[in-house]
């Protein structure tokens, strides 16, 4: 016979609709976006794993001063310590003359790093060539448009996605890629020859005969190559001046690491969400059994067993989860699977994907989190559900026995006792409504703070600079700018410890410097702030770089810090630098200049550092993120109202018999408000306050664990602003949820107090 | 007259279902009396309370007292007039199960602008060594006297029992009859009593009589008898 629990399982759904309703809602919306995140991202991490071997991405690559001959590939290659083909990958740069940008120019590739076509055609005629997609789209370019490179016209005649190009890194240095004002193109091998030699950047990649299996492989194997590659170099008039494994590559892996870091961290928001969904339903169903405890026992004394009663206060809570779930599921795989997709196009260039079945996001986002919460209702249950039949039919629900009430302070006045009271007896709750608020908090404050970081960042950045020009020269060449001022530099990397390897740039300043206003010594350096703040380094601690392209170690005593928030840096005495480095005493590297220097060809110049070079992080995470940061907002205030609505309402609902003997004896519901309502606002004013600074400081320790991988440094800032905001937010939050808890008040009937039953 | 009830008619149900639990009832009670309303189960007394103390509405007829209407009250008025007037006791005693034991006769006092002494209220119901727990932890009587003593802090008017000795034995229901039969001669106080056990009658200065509704008889108790003396 089929057990009549079963038939009040409907009408104990239509008892408690709203509650259902709004965690339903609440799973559904969780599931639904870590879904379609899991499922977009998992077709787009298998389709950029599979473009690893379907378009021939190359294991690294290489740059020489000058063309190399084919002796020294061919020495180059001749190893018995690895398998390896080297392919020529040269490219040019130019700047755009339609919009601010410079393009990376290659000619189609035939054997590696080949390109998937996304619109449009491969050139195939001098006039036409095929633009990025990602950057084409940034700025506004379609196939058929034009666009002028060093003094002649082309066509955009397709939209292509260069798969070593996945996320446009200009330089491996970079922080962050800039696919606003970065791009790269192919044009035909014809029309590429026509370029002058003194544009071409020399750079050679490499494949090995096979993949390394893993990164370890791939370290030895590059070290191998790099020892070979810098032997052999010298022996035939040349140099190495860059050097990048594909391992270490950010144009190639960064997609492939974010994306696959986006759903670690996706799948634990959504876990964290479900722990707290379990945990509001044991709140909800335990004070549904405190409300039938005399029916619960009455079945418990007619036989019912406990497994037959827990099983039945599981039912609702598991369907509830399981339809939110699959709900979520259908509308992550349709509606946000899209939406993801298209944050992923719109912040890398990847190759065309087909959505995947992905048997793991189910996993991750319909069984899992139905475990957590059968696991913790069913703890729950089983512990409140073991009291005798006795127990529950005379209501002595209490497993500690005469627990006294602890005593406060007769001098407070009754009512805020009775707060006092209210705030104890529903502390569960509260603890549960508080992690919530953090987590909605940190959403919140998310959402809003990272743009005032880049702000102030760009700001910060504008407003430090070291000179208005600083020029990087390929030879020492005079000029007769008097504003000009002469630096050494070079560039070492950290050595790799917690944190990864990183480039530093060291500058050698001329005595009594107009640009870096420091007092530098013989024998002491000075750090920029932004790598003092990354590394942990402090004054008089000593810091040890090593070459970019070697082995050899340089050891520096800190003397102080330097306010230069850029890049990673190291000051020292141009002198010093000279001398450390083994240049001549007059060596000097480029300029630094207010004004710019006109009278240098800029056939002697290799850069000039500019503002733009300096803030493509912030406008780049900008454009990244710019959108996606109103939906954490609004997630995370959806998030807090549903929370603190749905646990308030349980207090309310808890207390219902209190409340409506309280109006029978007189009291307003003004008064009654001021008990039930008030103390939930002033526990909500509390966690805002600790919150809201808790928030803050996880935000600022996810940033320094976010910056670790990255190279460089973007410090992370608190603003009062976003203070005041994330607080107005709760606040509003909260007048909302207190004009629906007012109404549920009002509605407690005085006849709840007649009715039978005794706590 | 202190206290009307006037043609007070009051049905639950619609239909087929539909039952008129009160009838028409008239009564009048004067101040400082006991009155107990006697009935079996179903006779429509404990409604009839419901309604005397705001609690329900009457379909027709009305409720005053000193000439105030509760029919003409909206409900913040009615609320003022439970604040102002009445105190409640109830056979399950409804306390505030997270309230100590004084905390739950301050919310009484809390509502009146001159209330009682609450450390007196609670020696003189013998609650004073126990002000500190809980309801949980003290017996059926001793909460009782907890509702007593939140009722009557505030002084109100009139003290509405509803089966008060409902749930308490024999020794316990006859201390509970005393106190509140104490605190009527000590303040004064209207008390409405309803119980479906005969013998209390006795300790009442008026006893109305309902059954299916209706008043079967209504009189003023000519050998009332001292409520320790009470015997059933």
């Amino acid at each position: 016979m089929r057990n009549p629990l079963v038939k009040r399982l409907p009408s104990e759904f239509k008892n408690e609709l709203g509650k259902y309703i709004v965690i339903f809602l609440f799973m559904a919306l969780s599931v639904s976006f870590v879904s379609g995140w899991s499922v977009a991202g998992g077709s787009m991490a298998t389709a950029y794993d599979e473009s690893f071997e379907k378009y021939n991405i190359e294991d690294g690559n290489f740059e020489l001063y000058a063309k190399a001959d084919n002796e020294l590939i061919k020495a180059v290659e001749d190893s018995d310590r690895y398998d390896t083909k080297i392919y020529e990958n040269f490219y040019v740069e130019f700047p755009t003359k339609e919009v601010d940008s410079t393009l990376r120019i290659f000619k189609k590739r035939t054997d590696i790093n080949l390109e998937c076509l996304m619109d449009g055609e491969f050139p195939s005629s001098d006039s036409e060539i095929a633009i990025d997609r990602m950057y084409a789209d940034n700025n506004s370019l379609n196939v058929g448009d034009k666009l002028t490179l060093h003094g002649k016209e082309y066509r955009i005649c397709g939209l292509v996605a260069l798969s070593d190009y996945s996320a446009l890194f200009s330089s491996p240095s970079d922080m962050m890629f800039d696919s606003i004002k970065f791009g790269v193109a192919i044009v035909t091998a014809d029309t590429f020859g026509t370029y002058p030699e003194d544009k071409l950047h020399y750079v050679y990649s490499w494949k090995y005969a096979e993949r390394p299996a893993d990164n370890t492989e791939a370290k030895k194997l590059s070290e191998d190559f790099l020892d070979k590659l810098s032997e052999e170099a010298p022996k035939y008039m040349n140099a190495v001046t860059g050097y990048i494994p594909e391992y270490t590559n950010q144009a190639i892996i960064f997609t492939g690491d974010d994306i696959k870091g986006d759903t670690a961290f996706v799948q634990m928001f959504l876990y964290i969400i479900v722990v707290i969904i379990a945990f509001i339903f044991a709140i909800t169903t335990s004070n549904t059994i405190a409300k039938e405890a005399v029916v619960i026992g009455t079945l418990r004394a007619t036989g019912y067993t406990k497994w037959e009663i827990v099983r039945h206060y599981l039912t609702l809570p598991m369907l509830v989860v399981f339809a939110g779930a699959v709900v979520g599921n259908i509308l992550g795989y349709t509606v946000l699977k899209d939406y993801a997709a298209s944050a992923y196009y719109g912040s890398y260039s990847l190759p065309t994907y087909v959505t995947l079945w992905n048997p793991q996001a189910f996993i991750n986002t319909t069984v899992i989190p139905i475990i957590i919460v059968f696991i913790i209702d069913l703890l729950m249950l089983t512990r409140k559900l073991s009291l005798s039949p006795l127990q529950f039919i005379r209501h002595d629900l209490s497993r500690r026995k005469k627990k006294k009430a602890f005593r406060l302070n007769t001098k407070i006045g009754i009512m805020k006792r009775f707060r006092l009271r209210v705030l104890f007896q529903n502390m569960p709750n509260y603890i549960i409504m508080i992690i919530g608020a953090l987590l909605g908090n940190v959403l919140v404050m998310f959402g809003l703070v990272l743009g005032p970081v880049l702000d102030n960042y760009q700001q910060e950045i504008t407003s430090n600079l070291l000179a208005d020009h600083q020029y990087l020269l390929k030879a020492q060449v005079e000029t007769e700018n008097k504003d000009a001022e002469k630096f050494s530099a070079t560039t070492l990397k950290t050595i790799e410890g917690t944190l990864k390897s990183e480039e530093i740039t060291v500058y050698g300043i001329a005595k009594n410097s107009r640009y870096v206003d420091l007092p530098l010594s013989d024998n002491e350096v000075y750090i920029s702030n932004a790598y003092s703040e990354k590394h942990g380094i402090k004054t008089g601690d000593e810091i040890t770089l090593r070459e970019q392209f070697g082995s050899k170690e340089y050891k520096f005593r800190v003397g102080g810090i330097y306010y230069y928030p850029s890049t990673l840096t190291v000051f020292m005495d141009k002198d010093a630098f000279n001398e450390k480095f083994d240049c001549d005493k007059d060596y000097f590297t480029g300029y630094f200049s207010k004004s710019e220097i006109s009278d240098i060809d800029d056939l002697y110049i290799a850069t000039e550092i500019t503002v733009d070079d300096l803030t493509k992080v912030s406008r780049q995470l900008t454009r990244s993120m710019g959108n996606m940061m109103n939906i954490f907002v609004v997630f995370g205030v959806i998030m807090y109202v549903l929370i603190i609505y749905l646990l308030s309402k349980i207090i309310i609902e808890k207390n219902a018999q209190s409340i409506s003997m309280t109006k029978i004896l007189g009291y307003r519901n003004s008064e009654i408000n001021g008990i039930y309502i008030a103390t939930t606002a002033i526990v909500t004013v509390v966690t805002l306050l600790v919150t809201i600074p808790l928030s803050d400081y996880v935000l600022g320790q996810l940033f320094v664990i976010f910056m670790r991988d990255y190279p460089g440094w973007l410090p992370y800032r608190s603003f009062v602003s976003v203070y005041v905001k994330t607080a107005l937010i709760g606040i509003g939050s909260f007048a909302v949820i207190a004009l629906a808890l007012t109404r549920k008040i009002k509605k407690v009937p005085l006849a709840d107090a007649l009715k039978n039953v005794d706590e | 007259m202190f206290l009307t009830v006037k043609e007070i008619r009051k049905h639950f149900g619609e239909g087929d279902s539909r039952v008129e639990v009160l009838n028409g009832i008239d009564a009048e009670i004067e101040k400082g009396e006991i009155c107990v309303l006697l009935g079996p189960s179903g006779s429509g007394k404990s409604t009839l309370l419901n309604i005397i103390g705001g609690i329900d509405s009457a379909d027709s007829g009305y409720i005053a007292i000193n000439g105030e209407k509760t029919a003409d009250m909206n409900e913040k008025k009615l609320t003022l007039y439970r604040r102002k007037h009445l105190g409640y006791i109830f056979q399950q005693y409804n306390l505030i199960p997270n309230l100590n034991i004084k905390e739950n006769v301050e919310i009484g006092a809390y509502l009146s602008d001159n209330p009682l002494d609450t450390d007196e209220i609670l020696k003189t119901l013998g609650l004073y060594e126990h002000r500190h727990k809980l309801p949980n932890q003290l017996s059926g009587g001793q909460q009782q006297r907890t509702a007593i003593g939140r009722a009557i802090i505030k002084n109100p008017d009139i003290l509405l029992c509803d089966e008060p000795t409902g749930a308490l034995d024999y020794k316990t229901s006859k201390d509970i009859l005393k106190l509140i039969s104490d605190v009527n001669k000590k303040f004064g106080n209207t008390v409405v009593m309803v119980t479906h056990n005969d013998a209390i009658k006795n300790m009442a200065d008026r006893v109305i009589k309902l059954r299916d509704g209706m008043i079967r008889k209504n009189y003023l108790n000519e050998n009332k008898i001292a409520a320790e003396d009470l015997d059933w």
